[in-house]
This record gives structure tokens, sequence and C-alpha cells, in this order.
């Protein structure tokens, strides 16, 4: 009989089912009727003959690959039982070291669908375990901040890293840039997720303050100050903001602030926050502040070109949130007239 | 094997969402403005091929089985086809065969696809639920849990492509191919972005999709159909005499799936830094038709740009620019206006839309157009599709009166 508690963690999220409903929406003065539905099936999947690799990681936290004993060719993961190059002679399976190089750059995703928004951003790259010939996908992450394009490339040792809590999917183990790493962690194996720091990460350094960077920043508090009492007045804005809370510590070369986000709000302060933020966001130019809320920069897509960094990965989410302010704002502005 | 020819073809506007047409319709349209094209009857057809790529985007399992009585093929045979983004290319080359082998006269291949029915009721939005759905292409075991999507694993390719050839593909030369289809896709009364401007400054300061594909160098989602008549040669020139139109003969059919795997050698996985599948399909079509020198043998160009960075790889590896030089397609003026060679002038995927399981049916309708209205002799149609780019398809075209 299936699990009913509720708070089992369920294969199709509850808020991922709409309701049943209809509407009739008008094109060019014709009516048609559109319904609110659904394509779903479950299943048991087997992993069949993956089982012993999948199995391998979750419980012996280990990679398996196969080597065909005819071409001695080493596949990782074991994608195939048979040799498909030799007449499918019949490979073994072999332990792999969890150390690597990259096989090409990875590409980053910043932008997800709802099964993985809440990974943003994460790299999908391949790894060529030391001794294999083909590359496995792994998730990339750095333990230095947000994940931009510019941290893997090709050829880039990096080092397997095992989640502490494991389910047997390719999401048990992602890879770290080997020089991210102190000696001991280098040799450590299995290394666990648990091993790695990734709350305070070595912030990139400030440059000096130009009269121009001076003259930005003292817009860019003014335009936030402007842009807190439009949220407030923004019923866009505010649903952008709702049910979030940071505190954020804004650093540029030419002075810091703090923005408070409260559930549906913007607080500004200039200078440095007096209890713990949740986050630093870490620009040289101040002037990228001031061409976000007039629409010259995402900040999204700040990060993605290195022009802004901040401390931890995963608020990213929060930086999207923030992207959308200034807009939502304006067409709040622009629908009261 | 026995000569074939293209004897019409007809398309159905692109649109990001047909709200006024289910895909039954859409076929209808399309297989309609075909026939009306070839001035002859579906009675007159022997089988039909099914181009659809993905049955979710259709929410049906076997979603050709509603569109054959209803585009007049009742008791004829009917087969679909589906090879991700390829899928039109694949079903065209299926059509191809079942002429050439001498099973049938008169072929229709008829490729639609849904797109943006999918929603994703949290952002209220469908991008999202049209991402997810493409999602599920990817290898289910080890791939797509990890977040695949089409747009990461195009990407994956030309990053690859780009460690092996740091300086190519520079941001301004893909920002101004943008600009050149989109002023093409103007002369495209079918286009999905006709009315849209983009300029080569505008595409270059769009944000990141996924780096290193910007916002408006990147293929669109669309909805339509489009229906492309094959006959062989004794109906071709019988069918064409009625119709006042010339024969398109297809003298070159190549295709190539490469393996999903990376690995270090192409023969036996998917080198990463290229694509092998264009390549080898390409070269197997150039010497079918007898093609020495594309760049001087080739007139036209529709290529399934999925994205203006894989486009012009894909252009470097069918042999029109060399491999890693193929910013020559604008330093060298190839494919700008008044260049030696028309690439996608009906606007590209990118400009022109993109509905998966037939826009290279709308590709093969432009090129065909092409070579008959500016009297060129020869063409080439391009598909590509799956994970890393592992498909591809390459049908040269010539036209004889």
């Amino acid at each position: 009989m299936a699990e009913t508690k509720r708070d089992v963690p369920r294969v199709i999220p509850e808020h991922f089912n709409p309701p049943v409903a209809s509407e009739v929406v008008e094109v060019d003065g014709h009516p048609y009727l559109q319904t609110n539905e659904g394509m779903f099936t479950f299943y048991k999947r087997t992993k069949g003959e993956f089982s012993a690799y999948f199995l391998g990681l979750r419980d012996e936290a280990k990679i398996y690959g196969i080597k065909c004993p005819q071409c001695g060719t080493v596949r990782v993961p074991p994608f195939a039982l048979m040799c498909p190059d030799c007449d499918f002679a019949q490979m073994e399976s072999v332990e792999m070291p969890d150390r690597g190089v990259m096989n090409s750059t990875p590409p980053i995703t910043y932008f997800a669908h709802s099964l993985f928004q809440s990974w943003v951003p994460f790299g999908r790259g391949r790894v060529v375990l030391d001794g294999a010939d083909t590359a496995l996908p792994i998730h990339v992450y750095t333990t230095q901040g947000v994940l931009t394009p510019f941290i893997f490339e090709k050829g880039t040792p990096v080092k397997v890293v095992f989640r502490d809590e494991r389910q047997g999917k390719p999401t048990d183990i992602f890879a770290v840039p080997m020089a991210e790493l102190a000696p001991e962690q280098q040799a450590k194996s299995p290394l666990l997720e648990s091993d790695l720091d990734f709350s305070e990460p070595p912030e990139p350094v400030l440059g000096e303050a130009t009269d121009e960077d001076r003259a930005a920043f003292a817009r860019a508090v003014e335009m936030l100050k402007e842009l807190s009492a439009g949220v407030d007045a923004s019923p866009r804005a505010r649903h952008n903001l709702a049910g979030w809370r940071r505190l954020i510590e804004v650093k540029t070369a030419a002075g810091g602030l703090v923005l408070k986000i409260d559930d549906g709000s913007l607080e500004v302060a200039e200078g440095r926050r007096t209890e713990p933020a949740d986050f630093v966001m870490l620009c040289a130019e101040p002037q990228l502040l001031v061409d976000w809320m007039t629409f010259k920069e995402a900040l999204t897509n700040a990060i993605i070109t290195g022009r802004l960094w901040i401390s931890i990965n995963r608020e990213f989410t929060t930086i999207f949130k923030l992207d959308r302010l200034p807009r939502s704002v304006h067409r709040d502005m622009q629908a009261r007239g | 094997m026995r000569r074939v020819g293209i004897v019409g073809a007809g398309i159905t506007p692109c649109k990001s969402h047909w709200m006024e047409r289910t895909y039954y319709g859409l076929s209808q349209m399309a297989v309609k403005a075909c026939l009306e094209d070839a001035a002859t009857s579906v009675k007159d057809v022997d089988a039909v091929v099914y181009g659809i790529y993905n049955d979710i985007f259709e929410l049906a399992a076997i979603p050709e089985h509603p569109l054959h009585g209803i585009i007049g093929m009742t008791n004829k045979p009917g087969m679909r086809v589906t090879n991700g983004g390829a899928t039109g290319a694949y079903a065209m080359l299926a059509a191809y065969t079942f002429i050439a082998s001498g099973l049938y006269d008169t072929v229709l291949a008829l490729g639609v696809e849904r797109a943006t029915d999918c929603f994703d009721f949290e952002s209220m939005t469908e991008t999202p639920e049209v991402i997810k759905t493409i999602g599920w292409s990817a290898d289910t075991f080890f791939e797509r849990e990890l977040g695949w999507t089409a747009s990461d694993s195009y990407a994956e390719v030309v990053l690859a492509y780009m460690d092996d050839h740091p300086g190519d593909l520079k941001p301004e030369v893909s920002a101004r191919i943008a600009e050149i289809l989109c002023q093409q896709a103007k002369n495209n009364a079918f286009a999905q972005r006709r009315d849209e401007v983009v300029t080569a400054e505008m595409a270059m300061s769009s944000r990141y999709v996924v780096y290193p594909f910007k916002l408006l160098e990147m293929c669109v989602y669309s909805e339509g159909a489009g229906a492309v008549l094959f006959a062989s040669e004794d109906k071709a020139k019988a069918i064409a005499r009625n119709a006042g139109l010339p024969v398109v003969w297809v003298t070159g059919l190549g295709a190539s799936n490469e393996h999903h795997v990376a690995g270090p050698d192409y023969k036996t996985h998917k080198y990463m830094g290229r694509i092998w599948s264009d390549h080898i399909a390409s070269h197997k079509a150039y010497e079918m038709a007898g093609v020495k020198d594309p760049l001087e043998e080739i007139q036209v160009v529709e290529l399934h740009d999925a994205f203006i960075k894989q486009l012009q790889i894909t252009m470097g590896e069918m042999g029109f620019v060399p491999i890693g030089k193929t910013d020559a397609l604008i330093e060298e003026e190839i494919m700008t206006p008044g260049g030696k060679l028309l690439v996608n002038p009906s606007g590209g995927l990118t400009f022109g839309g993109h509905f998966v399981g037939g826009s290279n049916m709308f590709s093969c309708w432009s090129a065909r157009r092409e070579l008959i209205q500016r009297q060129l002799e020869r063409g080439l149609v391009h598909g590509t599709g799956s994970t890393v780019a592992q498909y591809g398809v390459a049908m040269v075209l010539e036209r004889s009166e």
C-alpha cells in the first residue's frame, strides 16, 4: 500500500499539481476552450544492470567503472555490460579513483525549470576519472562562492565529493576543483560534503574607488531608497519578495550598504551590518547597481559575466528575486498611471 | 535506387502558441498547402511519413494515429519517425527511401509539433514546462537527474569547441549573424519573429540564458506544421508539368548518429568539441550528389540553427568554412547580404520558428522556394538533434527545369 503520511517526499510534489479548471480564451473575436491537464505515469523502475554502480555510490561511497578485457577501454559510468567495439565481449567491473580532470568546459545552469530550481546555479560537467576512457556526467560546484562559467575548464583537476545522505542517484556525487582543497581533503577517500566548508569563502579584492565610482555609489543608494519605497507601493514587487527573508551585505569599491528583505519589503541602510548577514554581494563598480535599476543590466547576468560576486551559491535565487523588482515596480507604476 | 524529386511543400505560420488550432488542425493546414502547391490530390499520394518529436508535447502516445484519416490517407501506409530535433529530416529521409526503393511513387512527409500547451503553474508561464518536457529526452539513468536541458547540452558542445578553438566564435560575429537572420525573416511571411527588429548590438547585449548562449542568439519555441511531397521520377515530372513548377531533385542524402557518451575518440564515443554527425552526414550527402567543393557548388543552405554558435560550427563541419575559423562566415562576408552563400533565408529556426517535428520541413520548404524563385542550382537542408548534437542529417537539393 502506498505511503500516505503527508510529510513523506513525493515523486511529484503536491504543489506542482494544478486544480481542475478550464477557461475560454478569445483570439480575434473567437472563443477557444482550454483545460488544465497533465500527463503522468508512476514507475517502480529497475536500475537493472546499473544497480551495482548506483549501490556503490549509495552504500560504499565508491565509483565503479567497467573494463573491456579485449581492448582495455574503461567506461565510467558503466553504461554497458558488453563492449560494443569488441563484438560484445563481457566486461569486468573495476573500482575507480575519486579524482580526474574535466573533459571540457562545463555549462552552468542558472535558470532551471521547477524540478531543478532549488539547485541553481549548478554545473553539469563530465569528468574523466584517472584511468578512465569515457567521461562521467556529474554536477560541479565551487566552495568559493557563486558558480561562474570561468571556474572550470577543460583539463581542470577535480575531486569527486560524496553527499552525506545518498540515495543511489547521479546527484549523490559532485566535483569540486582540486585546487580549492587542502592537502588532507585531497587525500581523503571518500571525501564527504560535510568535510567541506562553503560558508565563508574568500572574497574577491576590491580596487581603489574612482570619482566615478563614488558618484555612482551615491546615486545607487538614492535609487535603492526609491526602489524600497516603490516595492511598498507595488503588489507585483511585494509578491516577488513574499515569504523571503534575507540580510545582504553589499560591498563596492566606493562603499557598502545593507539590504534587508523581509517578507514583501526591501529596506536599505548605508554602512556595514550590525548583525550577521546571510550573504555578501560584491561588485567592484557601484555603477552595476544603477544599471540594474535602470534596466540596463540584470544582476543575474552580472553574475554570469563576473561583474557581481555573491558568497553563497544558492543565494542566486535571492538575486533572481531582486532582479525582478525594478520591472515590477515600473509596471505597477504604469498601471496606476 | 530510383531518382526522387520534391514536387510540393507547404507550411503553416509559425506561432509561439496556436490557440486557434490543435495539432490535428495544423496538420490539415500544412497538407492542404502542400498539395495545392503541387496542384495534386491526396488521392494520388501513396504513403505518409509523420515527423513528431515528443509525445508529451502532443499529450498523446501514438500522436500520429488521429492524423491519418483526417489528412485523407485512410487505408494507406503511414509511419511515424521521432529523432529529437532531427525528426523532420529523418522523416524526409524515410519518405525518400520509400520512393527510391521502388515501394511507392508519391510520399508525403508531414511534420507537426505543439510546445506551449505545456504550462508551468508555479511561474504561470509556458517556458519552464517546455524546458522540462524536452528534459525527458536526456539519458534517464545518468544525465536527466543532473538537470539536463537542450540548451545546456548544446552549450556543452560549443564550450568544448571553444576549448579547442579559443579564437573562434567571437561574440560580435554571432551577434551579426543574428542580425542577418532577423533581416532575412522579413522575407518569410510565415516567420514567427517577422516583425521583430534585432540588431547586432541588441544581440550582443542580450542576457545569457546559458553561457555562451544569449537570448537573442538562439531558436524560439514554436507550434506549427510543414509538409513536403516527394515523388518518383516519372510521377515528379508529371506533377511538376501540371503544377508549372520545376522538380527539385534530392541528389544527396546523409545521416549520422554519434555516441551519447563523451570520450576522446569520435569513432567510438562523442568527441565533445566537434559535431561529427553533421560532418559525416553532409559529406555522405556530397559524395552521393557529386559535390566536391560545397562553397563553390551550393548556393543556398537551410541549416538547423538551434543556436547561432552551433550554426557556425555546423557550417564548419559541412565544409563551408574551416573548423576553428568559422567567424569567416562574417569576416570574409560569406553569408553577409550579397555574399557567396545564402544561409537561412527563411530567418532560420532562430527567427523563422522551430516546431520541432516539422522544423526541417520548414527548412526544406524554404530551400526549395529559394531554388525556384532565385533560379539557383543547388541547395542544402540540414537537421540536428538529440543530446550533445548527436544526430545529423543533410540533404542536397537540385533544381531542374
